[in-house]
């Protein structure tokens, strides 16, 4: 039971959070019928996902056959969850899939491609004059912050490379590895030469 | 007694049970096993929150059936599923559960909520529930039932002093909460419900005890 509540107050977060999007919701209808069951290995643990058009379903056990079956431990999991290449966790031994597993690549990308409208969300809660101060505030501080901290790797890298001389600046780092590049390609051509050499001076091979 | 509860049934039920009952209805949604295209007939169904579930979960191609004796409740169930946008493949029928007025193996699943204690011939209506399901249709059963030994002082307490309180409060109604508080030791315990249903015919019975045994949640499958 305790864990059906917890699953119930996850499910009613998630869909609130994909209320918010304007298409996640029309894109989990095509997936309407569908049950997507989540197999983590360790700790043992089962989680089955139904999408509809009103959002996520989550159950911790279900009665009838998953159309798609994800089985991994759960750091895989939760790596497949946060990285934007799926697919190269998918193909890892510990990461069984069975079924149909274009469902579950659906659900993913509607999960991916949220974009969340949270200024609509907060102007139903303290209207659009305020809604429209506090998101013009948040904006001109972000941007501030990312203008801040670009600045700052900027200056940074500089006087490492630059003042102090603790590290090679980066115009100095490639000159040095075009010539590391051409030293080895140079190697190769002459140990190339060094092979045929041999070859052509080895009188089994004339004979 | 529905009738004068019926408005404020959900409401009620949230009060008295602390939510709890959107677990056990959840969790009966989750044994279910109900698929798209299904036929679900769900007894009793009140207010409808679990034809609500299944009218999602069968989707266009499915058909639900709420069926309910008493007709107070089967309006306030019908007039909240059509707020609520729930229509097109979902049926109202005022039915009694002893005499189902569908054919032989007709639905993939059955449930009765809260509903079978309130019933006057249980063994009959558990064999017409057998009869209208297909051959392989489950029949879910969620009831009140026989708590834990250790809780049962302080349940009783609550069952015969509070909740009567709780139910004129709020419906002005307190006979209606002290005939649940009777009917619920009146109703068969777990083991006894499961015999019952294994001598209407079913197979595979078993059940699962919910807080502490408050409820319990009976599944059969017709064989």
């Amino acid at each position: 039971m305790l864990l059906a509540g917890l699953l119930a107050s996850v499910e009613h977060g998630l869909n609130r959070v994909l209320r918010l999007d304007s298409t996640a919701l029309a894109r989990l209808a095509h997936l309407e019928g569908k049950v997507i069951a989540v197999d983590c290995t360790s700790p043992a643990l089962q989680l089955f996902i139904l999408p509809s058009d009103e959002g996520l379903l989550l159950a911790s056990q279900w009665a009838a056959e998953a159309d798609c079956t994800l089985r991994a431990p759960a750091s895989s999991l939760l790596h497949l969850a946060l990285s934007r290449n799926k697919t190269a966790i998918l193909h890892s031994p510990e990461v069984a899939l069975e079924g149909d597993s274009a469902v579950l690549m659906d659900l993913a990308a509607v999960l991916q491609d949220l974009e969340l409208d949270w200024e609509y969300e907060l102007s139903r809660w303290i209207g659009p004059v305020a809604t429209q101060l506090i998101s013009g505030h948040l904006r001109s501080r972000t941007r501030w912050y990312q203008q801040g901290f670009a600045s700052l790797n900027q200056n940074l890298a500089e006087y490492l490379s630059e003042e102090s001389r603790t590290l090679v600046g980066q115009q100095e780092a490639q000159a040095r590895f075009r010539e590391l590049d051409k030293a080895k390609i140079d190697l190769e051509r002459l140990e190339a030469r060094f092979e045929r050499l041999n070859r052509s001076l080895d009188p089994s091979d004339n004979a | 007694m529905f009738h004068s509860v019926a408005a404020k049934y959900d409401l009620m039920n949230d009060v008295l049970s602390g939510g709890m009952h959107r677990l056990w209805k959840r969790f009966t949604i989750e044994l279910s096993g109900v698929r798209t295209g299904n036929r679900v007939l769900d007894i009793a169904g009140g207010t409808g929150d679990l034809a609500a579930k299944f009218s999602k979960l069968v989707g266009p191609t499915g058909q639900v059936v709420l069926a309910d004796i008493n007709g107070s409740m089967l309006k306030v169930g019908r007039d909240r599923l059509l707020d609520k946008g729930v229509a097109g493949n979902i049926e109202f029928v005022q039915a009694d559960a002893e005499k189902l007025p569908f054919p032989d193996n007709h639905f993939d699943c059955v449930t009765i909520a809260f509903g079978l204690r309130n019933v006057t011939h249980k063994e009959d209506a558990i064999r017409s529930m057998l009869r209208v399901l297909k051959p392989g249709g489950r029949l879910l059963v969620l009831e009140f039932s026989s708590i834990a030994a250790p809780l049962r002082k302080a349940y009783d307490w609550y069952s015969f002093n509070v909740l009567p309180r709780i139910g004129k409060w709020v419906t002005g109604d307190a006979e209606s909460y002290r005939y649940l508080a009777e009917s619920i030791r009146m109703h068969p315990d777990q083991e006894t419900l499961k015999s019952m249903m294994v001598e209407a015919g079913f197979d595979r019975v078993t059940y699962h005890n919910m807080t502490s045994g408050i409820v319990a949640l009976h599944r059969g499958i017709k064989p």
